[in-house]
């Protein structure tokens, strides 16, 4: 496992970095998606100490009721950090889409899902002067698992940089509630799926070998000989690989001398 | 004398704001008579700047902006760093910090070396300063030193070697590293633990100022520290956000320091220079 961190200070850390974000853009408000989970709660849960409770908007965007527990999850953890929450069913926008373009891809379903919910996270940005907060860890950023355009945008993300086992560690920290730190991890694209069932490795082991090939610079042979199993090394470095449009702009086709994206280089934080 | 560390967030691209401030920290450190004042790296512009460069380049020696602060010194001194480019270099950009003390510029220190690589980029829009020079100070011989600088060995021993009293380091460290749960960043350990190296190989003052806030999500490292002679930790400021610190230190601590540790006196600069010069003929092609 990626080594402990220090949550209360890593706390002080994220709290100054929203606090910077929000004040240079002269945006007091944020919003985001809360689905239940431990990331999200997390993310709510640094936006509340940094910005105050009041200025925090939570929304809870079930499909139907599909996911009864997420729902009961999310509201108590905006109860516990004394957010606004504003409950949207996505079941009527999906079911008209799906009705005239059917698909019997429950990953493209969840997807569509994950980009409707964006969608409305980013009209709610605008509806309240708000600036909508990233959810993404770190562990899920690396191996990509996230819908590009969906749950992966965002303006400003306060938590990728800490793997999902870090992630635990600051939820613990903060307070949340016991039911959301404990349960298995989900993506919520379908009832019954599971983080762990998708990627085929328990957190632990991931972040494990994440963290020997990031932060440690292993080569495959050298993280194989500190201890980890041929195949789940060369499932992450598969899954790093494959992501990699993930994490970047895509690419401008550079024509000019100076080109967008290239050589026109600015900072995303000036001062405005 | 008194010493104060301006632990500031300075506004990325923001000259006239970042001259107002550092202009509101000069006023409060004369009121507490302070005799010198320490602004960390590019606080005249914020540190992430790419082509915002040459938007906030000034001339210290005619920059109206530069002379407002230049004016203000008049009974203390104070160290400011911002982009300089002169009339007769256009279009080079250098990654400056200048010493001012009484109305006048004393010294302007160009950063000789420009991280690149990871996290840096630098040297893509940075020309690099060539020269390590120490200067007379109302208050003793001052070297001064631009955050990177300082990591690299030789440079505070050109300063020592020339008999500098004080090293100066202004910077804009991102923190980096929380792993293994301490309540500082781990590079933050590096840079305090290379400080009072220093201090102890050099028998001199060694005074770091980085800056805080953030800036495209990297967390500047405040932390700044001074170490009297021979590893004694004068002061520390916050390892996250801005803090303006000031206190005493005895310049007296220099010639303590070398009479009970002799150093200085057995320093043989000619024999370093004639193993360098060695080295450096061998390396060339």
């Amino acid at each position: 496992m990626p080594p402990k961190i220090n949550a209360a200070f890593v706390e002080k850390v994220l709290v100054a970095f929203i606090r910077d974000e929000f004040g240079r853009c002269g945006c007091a408000k944020a919003v985001l998606g809360l689905s239940g989970g431990l990331d999200s709660a997390v993310s709510a849960a640094l936006a509340a100490r940094a910005l105050g409770p009041a200025r925090v908007l939570g929304l809870i965007m079930p499909y139907g009721r599909a996911f009864p527990e997420e729902v009961r999850d999310a509201a108590a953890v905006a109860r516990r950090l004394g957010i606004r929450t504003k409950t949207i069913d996505i079941a009527p926008p999906i079911d008209l889409y799906f009705a005239a373009h059917p698909t019997a891809s429950r990953v493209q379903r969840g997807n569509k899902m994950a980009r409707e919910r964006m969608s409305i996270l980013y009209d709610h940005s605008a509806r309240e002067g708000a600036l909508v907060l990233g959810t993404s860890n770190k562990t899920e950023l690396l191996i990509g698992y996230g819908t590009v355009y969906g749950d992966l945008a965002c303006a400003i993300n306060p938590v990728g940089d800490l793997y999902k086992t870090q992630m635990r560690e600051l939820a613990a920290h903060l307070g949340l509630p016991a039911a959301v730190r404990r349960k298995a991890p989900t993506a919520g694209l379908w009832p019954g799926q599971t983080d762990e069932g998708d990627i085929g490795l328990p957190y632990e082991e991931l972040d494990a070998i994440l963290y020997d090939l990031v932060e440690g610079r292993k080569t495959r042979r050298e993280a194989i000989r500190s201890g980890h199993a041929a195949a789940a090394v060369d499932r992450v470095l598969r899954m790093i690989e494959r992501s990699g449009f993930k994490r970047a702009l895509p690419p401008i086709a550079k024509l000019s001398i100076r080109s967008v994206g290239h050589d026109f280089l600015y900072p995303y934080d000036r001062s405005r | 004398m008194r010493i104060t560390l301006a632990q500031i967030v300075p506004r990325l691209g923001d000259v006239e704001a970042n001259v107002d401030a550092h202009l509101e920290v000069l006023e409060k450190a004369r009121k507490e008579k302070s005799g010198l004042v320490v602004f960390p790296e590019l606080g005249l512009t914020g540190y992430t700047l790419k082509d915002l460069v040459g938007e906030v380049a000034l001339d210290p020696a005619s920059d109206p902006r530069l002379r407002r602060i230049v004016a203000r010194t008049k009974g203390l001194s104070a160290v400011v760093g911002f982009v300089e480019e002169s009339p007769a270099e256009q279009g080079l950009f250098y990654n400056a910090a200048a010493f001012i003390a009484d109305g006048r510029i004393l010294h302007v220190h160009r950063k000789v070396f420009l991280p690149t690589g990871g996290l840096f980029e630098e040297a893509k829009i940075f020309a690099p300063g060539r020269d390590f020079r120490s200067f007379r100070t109302p208050f003793g011989r001052v070297g001064l030193l631009v955050c990177r600088d300082f990591l690299q060995l030789g440079s505070s021993y050109v300063h020592y070697a020339a008999g500098a009293d004080m090293i100066v380091c202004v910077s804009a460290a991102p923190g980096r590293g929380v792993a293994g749960g301490g309540d500082a960043f781990e590079t933050s350990r590096m840079w305090e633990l290379m400080g009072e190296a220093v201090s102890y190989f050099s028998t001199a003052f060694v005074v770091y100022v980085n800056r805080a806030g953030s800036e495209d999500g990297v967390m500047f490292a405040g932390g700044s520290f001074i170490f009297a002679p021979g590893g004694r930790l004068v002061v520390r400021a916050a390892p996250v956000g801005p803090e303006i610190v000031s206190c005493r230190i005895d310049l007296s601590a220099v010639r303590t320091a070398r009479r009970a540790w002799l150093f200085k006196r057995d320093e043989k600069p000619e024999a370093i220079w004639r193993s360098l010069e060695r080295i450096v003929r061998a390396s060339e092609d």
